[in-house]
Order: structure tokens, then C-alpha cells, then sequence
């Protein structure tokens, strides 16, 4: 599904990956941690192909294409889906609009029919209200005045309409109360399935007690330090991260 | 000479020759209009308020004479509402422009009021009877270069005013708000390749509505006059204006919102886009009179340029000369903001797609509930679904 081999990035002109290799096959779920500045949120947003991200060396294929070069938008066509740690607001483009562009966006780019308004309406009425979002949010400009918890159900809500074959969530998990967490979690295992994978950014132990990581990896200083199975997420949280740097790889 | 002067001399002499003649609503004294003229000098290039602006080719192409295309269109208003040409107003119309007309105008503030009194070549007077709700009024071109509408709007009447795209050389929208009456009014500017200078000036009676949004596309060079006094206690104004300006489109507005009764409240909110090498200017000027207590007044103007050549100016001027007021202000400069790109195109939606998004959304902010579908379709934003 994913291989990253040998991934060095710089953020604004300073070098944060400094060699990353990733392979994320079908049906895997994979959880990154690691120290806030260590490099996690780099990592996906080069994935997705933010401009201010320059990868310098190395590469990274979804489904055997490089994302090398492509734009932000074709990168989501091959099926790669960001969830933002830090969504942004757009106050007059109210999120159903927004929904419906990208969703149109996909299925054109995909040369798949176009869905009818209604069905279109009903579909996304359908996602939100499980994720416990009231028709107004979509009414509403994207993510405007959302609050944490709501912006990050929003994300999730828009990664279950595109149906990504690769979901990355950075920091999907923070500001979320126990209920929301819950929630979260049970769309993401909903969307889960041998046909796609998912890349999980978290600080917490917590989120991993819903959703079951096949692999984690720890991420210090723009490198993996560490793979191991859910029991590493227990040890960093009852460790910390120093004293896996200090033990090193 | 400068052009200028050479126009207002024209004007004079125009005046003189027709004083005795007139085409036009003879009966409609020119005399003391033509009289202060004399020695009200019209605004040349780069003085104040000009700075961005200049008015000469405007000069140029009127100093040659223009008239009336004859036609007698341009007007629809639903029943109820009194429609007189001022050619053809009998007595008690007579008086009722004669009351009203250039009251709520400082001609020596804007001496094209002078000009137009002077040349004018059609005029219409609009009045909604006290009381009336749901009042309709529609405006087309009127068929003149200098044209005057006059809008009395009774007390506690409830009107709409909708002036759809004209582009006369010179027009003048006159709005008497009664008091505790409502007026929405907006007005529909397209693309255009002439020489325009226009003035809307409205007086807002105690405990009335007004509503006033000014949604425009440039022309060669568009200049709008925007004078709104809150002349009655609880006078309560709101002012939306929406533009997206391109090729080598020029347009400036000047908006005064002028506070000289207590308890008012105003809003303005702009919004403006400007692309490849268009000119929009703004100046948001906010008066509160030393007896205008407890005038709670907001501006908030925001300009987004979309291309390297591409020019805004935009200023907020306060006068406050009364102590126990509220006025908020900002006005803003800035691009396409990237981040909102980056997410948009996470999303699978193409730049051009991303960035047509962008921009309607920022103009959207604008829009409030005056004709925002008029709006849409005039601004050139994308043709949008609405879902809910
Ligand atoms: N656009 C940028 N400009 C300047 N510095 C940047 C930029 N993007 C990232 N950085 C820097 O790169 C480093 C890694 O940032 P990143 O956001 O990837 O960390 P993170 O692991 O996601 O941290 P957190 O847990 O706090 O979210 C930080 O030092 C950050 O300041
Ligand atoms: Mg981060």
C-alpha cells in the first residue's frame, strides 16, 4: 500500500526527516508516536504534499506510484486521505459545499458518474449523524467556530466520504472527550478493512485501547528510533521517550 | 485649464443657454444650482479623496455633451408605490421634490450634485406610502448620462430597492427613510468599459432599517459616492459591499457613514477581490457628531489580490467627537491564504476549483441577506449549489 524508503524532508529550509523507511501493507493499522518536534506531522504532510515541505531525498509510493512531484489533489485521487492535526477554518465556504466539491473532484477524477444532490445530501447526513454531528455543522463555513472535538469529528467525517485506500490521522485523538474518542475510534474501525490501511499519529496510549495497532513506530528527531507491537505504546507510556533515547535503537 | 476647468466651464455655459430653454422638467428651477456652481470648484486629480483616483477622463468624455437617449424604461415598482417622471410631475409631486430634493446632500462636499442638478436629463421620484409593507421598487438604466432618483420611503413603510446594472455617466439614488421604516437597497454594478461617478445618499430616520449593499464589477474607471446619515435616534444602518475587479478594472468607493443623531448603530462590512492589473479603492470613513451618544459603529474592510500587479487601497477614517460611543474598525490586505488551499486540495479539489472556493467564500462574508444570488451571479463566482 505505502513504502517510504529512505525519506529525508525539510520544513522552511531545515532538515526535520532524516531517513525514514515505512511499509504499510493492506489491511494494516500502523501508529506513529514520538516527542512534540520529532518530526510526525512532516511526515504526513509531505506524504500529502503541503508546499512548505521539501522532500530532499528519498521516496514514497501509494499503491507503486511515487507521490514524488504530484500535487496535493492527485495524491488524494491514488487514495491518500490527511487528517488535519490542525484543520483549517473557512468561514464562507460552508462545509456541505465544501464536501460535495471534493467528493465531485474525486469521482471526476476517477471517471466515476457524478452523484445526484439528493443522494449526495443524504449520504453525508447519513456519515455525520454518526459521528454524532448535527445537520447544522453542515450548514456551517468549514470547520468555523467548530470547537476541537467537533473539527476533528469533521475530518473523520470527510474521510469517510472519500473512502481513502491510505488514511493518515495526525493527532485525530487530542481535544477529543471520552465520548468523542469513542466515537472517533468506532469510525475509524468502521472504515478499516483489508482493502485499506491506516496511519495513526497519537500521543496517547488511550486511542490505541480503541483502535489496535498491527505496528508501532516511535519517531525521534526525524527518524523511526523503534517498531515494535502495542506493547511499545505501554512502555512509552509508562517510560517517556527519554529513556528510550537513551537505550537508542 | 485643466480638465476640470474646462468641464465646469462647460457646465456654466450649458447652464446659462439652457436656463431659459430647458428640454428637460422645465418647471424645475436650475437657477441657484447653477448660482453656486459659480464658485464651487470640482475635485481635481490626486486632491483628497482623489488620491487613487483620476477623475479627468471622466472631464474629458462629458465636456463634449451628452444627453438623454429618450427612452422612458428603467422602472418597476409594485402597486401601491407612486412612480413620477419629473418631466411629467404634476403639482403635488412637484412639491414632493421639491421638499426633498439634494435635502440629505452637502453639495458643497459633492459638487457633481451641482453638476447634475444642472444637466440633468432624467429624474424620477419613487414614493412608498407610510405604512406599506412589502413595497417593490426595480431600477434599470434610465436612459440618461445624468440621472436622479428620489426615493421617499414613509414612515414605518417596509421597501426594497433593487438597482439592477446601468452604467449612466452620473447617477444620483436619493433614499428618505421614515421614521421606524425599513429599507433594503442594493445595487448591481457589471463590468463595464465606461467613465462613471456616481452618489448614493440616504438619511435614516429615528428608528429606521436601512440596508445597503453595493456589489460591483469595475469599469475604465467606477466611482461610488456612498453617504449615509443617521439623522434620528436608533437609526440603524447596515452596509455591505462585495467587489472582484479584473483585466484593467478601476473602482473606488467612498462610504461616509455619518452619526448625527444618538443610539445609532452601523455596520459596514466589504469585501473586495482584485485580480490581474484592476484598482479597487476604499476609503470607510465613520463620523460620530458630539451629540451622537451611544452610536455603536463597526467597519471591517478586507481585500484579497489575487495577481502580483494587481492593486487595493483601502482606509478607515474615524471622526469621533462624542465620548460615549463604540467603533470597531479593521481594514485588511492579503492573498489567497495557503493553508485553506493546501486543505482544499488534500480534499482532491483542483487548484483552480480550490481557489474559486476560496474566493467566493471570502466574498460571502459580504453578502448578508440582500439579493445574495443576484450577488453571486454578478461577482463571477462559481455557480454554487446551496445544500443543507
Ligand atoms: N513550516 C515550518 N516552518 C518552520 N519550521 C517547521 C515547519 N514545519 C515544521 N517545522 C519544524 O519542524 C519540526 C517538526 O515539526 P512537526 O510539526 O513535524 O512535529 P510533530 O512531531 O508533529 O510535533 P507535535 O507532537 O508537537 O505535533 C519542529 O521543530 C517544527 O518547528
Ligand atoms: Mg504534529
Amino acid at each position: 500500500m505505502l513504502e517510504i524508503t529512505d525519506l529525508h524532508a525539510r520544513a522552511a529550509g531545515k532538515p526535520i526527516l532524516k531517513g525514514i523507511d515505512l511499509v504499510v501493507r493492506p489491511g494494516e493499522v500502523h501508529a506513529i508516536m514520538g516527542p512534540n518536534g520529532s518530526g510526525k506531522s512532516t511526515l504526513a504532510n509531505a506524504l500529502a504534499g503541503r508546499p512548505d515541505v521539501e522532500v530532499t531525498a528519498g521516496d514514497m509510493r501509494l499503491v507503486g506510484t511515487s507521490l514524488i512531484g504530484l500535487a496535493p489533489e492527485e495524491r488524494a485521487h491514488l487514495g491518500l486521505f490527511l487528517a488535519f492535526q490542525y484543520p483549517v477554518e473557512i468561514p464562507g465556504v460552508s462545509n456541505m459545499e465544501f464536501l460535495k466539491a471534493a467528493v465531485d473532484s474525486h469521482n471526476k477524477a476517477l471517471e466515476r458518474d457524478e452523484l445526484s444532490a439528493a443522494s449526495f445530501v443524504a449520504l453525508v447526513r447519513e456519515a455525520a449523524s454518526r459521528l454524532h454531528l448535527a445537520p447544522e455543522f453542515l450548514r456551517r463555513g468549514v470547520n468555523a467556530g467548530f470547537s476541537g472535538g467537533e473539527k476533528k469529528r469533521n475530518e473523520i467525517l470527510q474521510m469517510l466520504l472519500l473512502e481513502p485506500r491510505l488514511a493518515v490521522l495526525d493527532e485525530t485523538d487530542s481535544g477529543l472527550d471520552i465520548d468523542a474518542l469513542r466515537t472517533v475510534a468506532s469510525g475509524v474501525n468502521a472504515f478499516a478493512s483489508e482493502a485499506n490501511a491506516v496511519l495513526l499519529i497519537t500521543h496517547y496510549q488511550r486511542l490505541l485501547d480503541h483502535i489496535t495497532p498491527d505496528f508501532v513506530h516511535v519517531l525521534l528527531d526525524g527518524r523511526i528510533a523503534r517498531t515494535g507491537d502495542k506493547s511499545l505504546a505501554h512502555a512509552l507510556e509508562a517510560d517517556g521517550y527519554a529513556r528510550l533515547a537513551e537505550s537508542g535503537t | 485649464m485643466t480638465a476640470a476647468e474646462l468641464f465646469h466651464a462647460r457646465v456654466l455655459e450649458d447652464g446659462r443657454q439652457l436656463r431659459n430653454r430647458p428640454l428637460y422638467a422645465p418647471w424645475l428651477d436650475r437657477g441657484p444650482s447653477l448660482a453656486a456652481l459659480e464658485d464651487v470648484p470640482l475635485p481635481e486629480p490626486r486632491s483628497y479623496t482623489w488620491e487613487y483616483s483620476n477623475p479627468n477622463p471622466w472631464y474629458e468624455r462629458n465636456a463634449s455633451g451628452s444627453d438623454h437617449d429618450g427612452s422612458t424604461e428603467g422602472i418597476a415598482a409594485s402597486r401601491g408605490v407612486e412612480v413620477s417622471d419629473f418631466d411629467a410631475a404634476e403639482s403635488r409631486e412637484r412639491d414632493v421634490i421639491d421638499a426633498n430634493l439634494n435635502a440629505t446632500i452637502d453639495r458643497r462636499r459633492y459638487p457633481l450634485a451641482f453638476v447634475n442638478d444642472v444637466l440633468l436629463h432624467r429624474g424620477v421620484v419613487i414614493e412608498v406610502p407610510a405604512g406599506a409593507s412589502g413595497a417593490e421598487i426595480e431600477l434599470g438604466p434610465l436612459g440618461g448620462d445624468f440621472e436622479r432618483v428620489l426615493l421617499v420611503v414613509g414612515d414605518g413603510a417596509e421597501a426594497t430597492l433593487l438597482e439592477r446594472p446601468a452604467s449612466p455617466a452620473h447617477r444620483i439614488v436619493e433614499c428618505l427613510v421614515g421614521a421606524d421604516a425599513s429599507l433594503r437597497h442594493t445595487r448591481l454594478q457589471s463590468a463595464t468599459d465606461s467613465l462613471e461617478y456616481h452618489l448614493v445618499s440616504s438619511r435614516v430616520s429615528a428608528g429606521a432599517r436601512y440596508r445597503f449593499a453595493q456589489y460591483a464589477q469595475g469599469s475604465t474607471m467606477r466611482r461610488n459616492d456612498i453617504h449615509i446619515e443617521a439623522a434620528g435616534d436608533g437609526a440603524d444602518i447596515e452596509i455591505h459591499g462585495a467587489w472582484h475587479l479584473s483585466g484593467r478594472q478601476h473602482l473606488d468607493t467612498q462610504i461616509n457613514v455619518h452619526h448625527s443623531a444618538g443610539g445609532g448603530t452601523s455596520r459596514q462590512t466589504v469585501r473586495g477581490v482584485v485580480d490581474d492589473r484592476a484598482k479597487a479603492v476604499f476609503n470607510g470613513r465613520i463620523h460620530i457628531a458630539p451629540g451622537a451618544q451611544r452610536t455603536d459603529a463597526a467597519l471591517s474592510a478586507k481585500h484579497m489580490l489575487l495577481a502580483p500587479a494587481a492593486q487595493a487601497y483601502a482606509k478607515p477614517e474615524l471622526e469621533i467627537y462624542a465620548n460615549d460611543v463604540k467603533c470597531a474598525h479593521g481594514a485588511t490586505m492579503g492573498e489567497i491564504d495557503s493553508d485553506a488551499l493546501f486543505y482544499l486540495r488534500s480534499r482532491g479539489i483542483g487548484e483552480a476549483i480550490a481557489r474559486d472556493l476560496l474566493v467566493a467564500g471570502f466574498l460571502e462574508e459580504a453578502l448578508g441577506d440582500l439579493h445574495p444570488g443576484e450577488a453571486r451571479a454578478l461577482l463571477n463566482v462559481q455557480a454554487r449549489e446551496r445544500l443543507a
